[in-house]
């Protein structure tokens, strides 16, 4: 029974056309596999199809071989049945309307009954109470990345997509966010796949980070993380997380490319 | 007391020019043919209200009804170009082609085919508010807010509640531009049909006064045309001003 992982990523390549008929590889025999309720961070520097597998996860591409399947079924029915959760870099909030109003939306795109008392205990879970029938415009960057991950959660999804999420904030609300995310992920315990080339990020959030080398993107390593949850911050003070950080740093920018 | 002196100092420009006309109609002493002053204009407005209100009303009412038929039958193409490209390329150059077309050349042709009556009237309108409203329309349903396609395409979304619940929100702003460059047009477009058919309405009472060198109610109906123009105009922008703070 719980042979069957909730997303199957098998040798999975993907190559774009280029301007000028060229090729492209952007994922090279790519393996990964997420039980369900477990938390996996795809870690990797900039261009390595680390988005790309999670576009493939979303049924947003298609893989040039391989196979990519959720809880045993392709994607694309996943998504069709309004059971993909997603937040992207951008926090993709429809400005007109309000931010209960964008956390309900999933709701109204699956032709479904808006249950309001959901998404207001959504917003109390990501700390907005108050400001329900503020605009998208009237938020800071981490406020709107906080409905995006409210709106990603309301249909209690099988699966929850992040896409460096908190990509475009700064550094302190950065590290802000993940100690709130953690706090929410705890809550549900959704089975997540997140993308980041932030080691801290990763080793916070995670149980388990795949870290991919870039150009064309492949598994290069899988760490487990250690630390029991819920997770108190101060772990990011310990002398284990500095030492995987370091490691992790390392396996990301291979000693022979430094300087 | 304020109020008064603020109305003044935005149009203290326009009441200057109009001073400058009284004044210089006196003194130069120009037969009323060719030029009569605004106070002349004004006693003729005063004389006879009831011929200006009906033929004023006319022409509103089917500027009006032209343009929300107009904006509505330039949406709704603009929506099927949505839905196929192959529409598209039908509807496209047509609606260029139409837009091209000098009203003065269209509506002989018009008014063979609907009458030298009101309904040209209102088809020549309804013409010259299609373009802008299916051009920005078009634009708008597919200026969508930076990842939404991709959310909608996860969220599972049917086509119909993409247009509904992104494109034509999304379209909105847009829209307002528009309704803001077709309102003025309107009212021209309405007056000028009028003009050369010369049946009834606005246009018609001014082709009709200048026929008869009756020039203060020639102005005055231009007088009337413009001030319409301008108010509708100043309330397309406010809608358009609400919609970019309200829906970007």
């Amino acid at each position: 029974m719980d042979a069957q992982p909730a997303i199957a990523v098998e040798g999975v390549t993907k190559r774009f056309r280029l301007e000028g008929g060229r090729e492209f590889t952007a994922l090279d025999d790519v393996s990964l596999s997420l039980a369900e309720g477990e938390f996996v961070t795809l870690l990797g520097p900039s261009g390595c199809g680390k988005s790309t597998i999670l576009r493939l996860v979303a049924a947003l591409e298609e893989p040039s071989a391989g196979r990519v399947a959720v809880e045993g079924r392709p994607p694309a029915e996943l998504s069709r049945q309004h059971r993909l959760g997603v937040a992207f870099q951008d926090h993709a909030l429809l400005p007109w309307l309000d931010v209960a109003s964008n956390i309900a939306l999933p709701f109204k795109v699956a032709g479904m009954r808006v249950d309001a008392e959901r998404v207001a205990g959504l917003i109390r879970l990501v700390g907005l109470s108050g400001f329900e029938k503020a605009r998208p415009r009237q938020l800071s960057g981490g406020m709107r990345q906080r409905v995006a991950i409210a709106r990603a959660l309301v249909l209690k999804p099988d699966v929850l997509l992040l896409d460096e999420p908190f990509g475009a904030l700064d550094a302190v609300t950065r590290r802000g966010m993940n100690i709130e995310l953690q706090r929410i992920w705890t809550e549900q315990r959704t089975t997540t796949l997140l993308v980041t080339h932030d080691v801290g990020e990763a080793l916070f959030l995670s149980d388990r980070i795949v870290v991919l080398s870039g150009r064309p993107g492949r598994v290069v390593r899988v760490v487990d993380v250690p630390f029991e949850r819920p997770r108190h911050p101060s772990i990011m003070r310990s002398d284990l997380f500095h030492g995987m950080s370091d490691d992790l740093t390392e396996a990301l920018h291979p000693p022979a490319e430094l300087p | 007391m304020s109020a008064v002196l603020r109305a003044l100092r935005a149009s203290w420009g326009i009441l200057a020019i109009l001073l400058f006309w009284q004044i210089w109609v006196g003194l130069s002493g120009v037969n009323s043919i060719v030029l009569p002053g605004p106070a002349a204009i004004l006693r003729s407005l005063a004389d006879a209200p009831g011929l200006y209100l009906s033929s004023t009303a006319q022409t509103l009412a089917l500027a009006a009804l032209g343009l929300v038929l107009g904006l509505l039958l330039g949406a709704g193409l603009a929506v099927l170009t949505w839905f196929s490209s192959l529409l598209a390329g039908l509807l496209t150059p047509l609606g260029i082609i139409f837009a091209s077309v000098p009203v003065v050349a269209l509506i002989p042709v018009l008014a063979r085919i609907f009458g030298y009556d009101m309904r040209t009237v209102l088809a020549i309108v309804v013409i010259i508010s299609f373009f802008p409203s299916f051009v920005f329309t078009g634009a708008g349903l597919r200026a969508l807010p930076p990842g939404s396609a991709d959310l909608f395409r996860v969220l599972g979304a049917s086509t119909w509640r993409r247009l509904t619940l992104l494109a034509l929100p999304a379209a909105v702003p847009d829209m307002s531009v528009a309704l803001r460059l077709a309102a003025a047009n309107s009212i021209l477009a309405a007056m000028v049909a009028e003009f050369l058919m010369g049946t009834s309405g606005l246009g018609y009472l001014f082709a009709a006064a200048r026929s008869d060198f009756d020039m203060e109610k020639a102005l005055a109906a231009s007088a009337i045309a413009t001030v319409i123009s301008v108010t509708s105009f100043l309330l397309a922008s406010r809608v358009e001003n609400w919609a970019a703070r309200n829906w970007r």
